[in-house]
């Protein structure tokens, strides 16, 4: 449910990306693959690695646009889809649990680990 | 389906009249009942499940009655006749209720209505003789509108009255106790989610994605064959949980071995065999560190085989290898290896016996930085453990617990030890060599302890007041402490442990003060008017009796960064406590679930 739900909410801002052409607000995450990602800043500031990245005078701040060459599309939707799934429930304490392929869970360890989330 | 439809019309025309939002006017109500409405308890439940009780049971006389009455055919009629109506009604409830939120619920509600109307078609067929005229006409208890009166409308009390709601009342009054019981679920998986995490010292918070992919790698570790580039920290970590599991196997452990490791710590070895013991000195030949914890299954070879490979070994702390006799530590202690070794680690084993611990002295004795020798009780010989002081001056760290007897460990030893090693020594251990005494304190901790920084003397009856505020008044020599346990040092009261506080004060960061029961309300008040402790994060204050909701607070306040706080055994402390939201209270009686 939530995925779905995610997958939504990432269509639209994209949409609405292209509209207000380079605003602040949103940052691109383009995997190892090609697959890009457009996402809220600040859900993005969930994860220290890509914090660190955008809140300074880097290439990835000035540009917002952050390539992460060790990460496959698969995995980093699914740790874009945890960053929203973080943002969503941060406070709540009756949670949904979040679902994580089995096959999938040493990779997305490693990008976890990586990103810090 | 035109009459169906012309039906629906009808009974949507009946609800438009009345519009179902316009009850929710409340009479004034008690905080008692407020509270109980906010935590989703509700008296109407409990009353619910009575009367469903009651209905059960009823129904069951109804059913043996109905198989007697089966063959009679107009009373069979007779119930179509009524089912019919119900029928009608039902949908009309249906239509009643045109807010979103329930179409997916109506579903489940056909279901349940269906139930209810073979229950409650029975229940009509009991009650002939009851007073309620059915389909009588009368005026709904809320919205004075009127109605026919069907098995669905409500009984309600309002204002001292007892009467019944229109359908479209009635949909709204299950809706709230539908949404009540769904809010009192919530609170109470809120409330044991909370409870456990308290037990688990820390506070609830969202799970990162690192701890739900080690969830499930540690769910499925046996089908992991190579755990690549995940971090030593994300290592480590799915080793100790493996260790919690008690998953930690032959198969398993390989995945924690490759040649670059310098550290490993395996916590629980006992599914670990001999052979895979031995894969840890051949695949890690520049390991530094090693942690073994219930390591039954160490043979004489393994260590044997340590000796000859682990060349960059510095640290061996080892848990229970009751199979190591004294031929293979002697032999152990005399190879390179052991040699070279600053960090030696021993604990729960009784095969350590006298002659093992003088091979590691000679050997080891001048470099060993930390030493540790915790339940050995092989080690009986009082000239053997005198034999300390002669061989170790660098010591940083000592640890020496529960020994074989208390006369084993007696205060000149101490004193002696401290006096050689006083540069250096910055951790001292002593809990349950209960042969100590004052003049251990005065003598040797208060002259020699200059750096000591960590002090643990669990277990120490003998040592009171005089002796602890001797060391603590005008200890100036000493910094302050940072880590102290005065854990059942049951002679030590209010003035010796107030001395202590005002010396450390400024530099402690974890305290224990479990059992001391003589500490009384007095001190935390002079406490609260004279100090403050800016580091202190951790404190254990259980059944020290005197400690009530008041002291809570004033520790609360007096210590701003304190993070844990232990309270078991102390029964006057309560859920009324007032203190910092970051501040967690362990063991109050009133956090159980």
């Amino acid at each position: 449910m939530t995925g779905v739900e995610d997958l939504e909410i990432e269509n639209n801002t994209s949409k609405l990306i292209e509209e207000e052409d380079n605003e602040v607000a949103y940052v691109k995450l383009i995997s190892n693959d090609g697959f890009a990602f457009i996402i809220n800043k600040e859900t993005a500031s969930i994860s220290g690695t890509l914090k660190n990245m955008i809140s300074d005078t880097f290439e990835e701040g000035l540009t917002n646009t952050i390539k992460l060459h060790e990460i496959d599309g698969s995995v980093l939707e699914k740790v874009v889809e945890y960053l929203y799934y973080n943002d969503k429930y941060k406070d709540c304490i009756d949670v949904p649990e979040f679902n994580v392929p089995t096959e999938m869970a040493l990779e997305l360890l490693v990008a976890a680990d990586y990103l810090q989330v | 389906m035109a009459f169906r439809r012309r039906r629906r019309e009808a009974a949507a025309g009946n609800g438009q009249q009345q519009n179902p939002d316009d009850h929710g006017v409340k009479g004034p109500s008690s905080a008692l009942t407020s509270f109980l409405r906010e935590q989703g308890i509700n008296a109407e439940q409990i009353r619910l499940r009575y009367e469903r009780t009651q209905r059960n049971t009823q129904e069951n006389i109804i059913e043996d009655e109905n198989k007697e009455d089966e063959n009679k055919k107009d009373e069979e009629n007779i119930e179509q006749n009524q089912s019919n109506n119900l029928h009608s009604t039902s949908i009309k409830l249906n239509f009643a209720l045109d807010s979103d939120e329930e179409e997916i619920d109506d579903n489940e509600n056909n279901n349940e209505t269906e139930n209810n109307l073979q229950s409650s078609t029975k229940r009509m067929k009991l009650d002939d003789s009851s007073s309620l005229n059915k389909g009588a006409t009368i005026y709904c208890l809320e919205c004075d509108q009127n109605f026919q009166i069907s098995v669905y409308s409500k009984k309600s009390e309002k204002y001292g009255k007892i009467g019944y709601l229109c359908p479209s009342c009635t949909k709204i009054q299950i809706r709230r106790e539908r949404l009540a019981k769904k809010h009192e679920i919530e609170a109470r998986k809120r409330r044991k989610k909370i409870a456990t995490a308290l037990l688990d010292k820390k506070k609830f918070k969202l799970p990162s994605l690192q701890d739900f992919c080690i969830d499930i790698i540690t769910k499925n570790i046996n089908d992991v064959e190579l755990l690549g580039e995940i971090g030593t920290y994300n290592k480590t970590k799915i080793c100790r949980i493996l260790a919690k599991n008690r998953s930690l196997n032959d198969k398993t452990v390989g995945l924690f071995l490759d040649n670059n490791t310098t550290s490993l710590e395996f916590w629980d070895c006992c599914k670990i065999d001999k052979n895979s013991l031995d894969k840890i000195a051949a695949y890690c030949p520049k390991l530094e560190y090693l942690t073994l914890n219930m390591c039954g299954q160490l043979h004489n070879d393994n260590l044997k085989y340590f000796g000859t490979k682990l060349n960059n070994l510095k640290s061996i702390s080892l848990n229970g290898p009751f199979l190591i006799n004294d031929e293979s530590w002697q032999l152990f202690f005399e190879s390179n290896v052991g040699k070279n070794l600053k960090h030696f680690h021993l604990r729960n084993t009784h095969r350590f016996n006298n002659d093992s611990l003088v091979t590691l002295l000679e050997n080891c004795g001048q470099n060993l930085e930390s030493l540790t020798l915790s339940r050995l009780d092989g080690l009986n010989s009082k000239p053997v453990y005198d034999l300390l002081p002669h061989f170790l001056s660098n010591l940083r760290n000592l640890e020496i617990s529960s020994p074989h007897h208390e006369n084993l460990i007696d205060d000149d030893m101490i004193i002696n030890l401290l006096a050689l090693n006083c540069e250096t020594i910055n951790s001292l251990n002593l809990d349950k060599c209960s042969g100590l005494t004052n003049k251990f304190l005065i003598e040797g901790l208060k002259l020699f302890g200059a750096n000591i920084t960590k002090l643990s003397l669990c277990d120490l009856d003998q040592i009171d007041d005089e002796g602890l505020k001797s060391v603590f008044d005008n200890w100036n020599i000493n910094g302050g402490l940072t880590d102290v346990s005065l854990q059942r040092c049951i002679s030590l009261t209010d003035k010796s442990v107030y001395d202590l506080l005002l010396h450390s004060s400024q530099t402690l960061v974890q305290l224990n003060l479990n059992s001391i029961k003589d500490i009384s309300k007095t001190m935390f008040s002079n406490l609260s008017r004279n100090l403050t402790f800016p580091l202190l994060t951790y404190l254990d204050i259980g059944f020290v009796r005197s400690v009530d909701d008041s002291v809570l607070a004033i520790l609360s306040r007096i210590c701003p960064n304190l993070e844990i706080l232990e309270v078991y055994g102390n029964n006057r402390c309560t859920d009324k406590a007032l203190f910092r939201d970051n501040l967690t209270v362990i063991g109050r009686q009133t956090d159980s679930i």
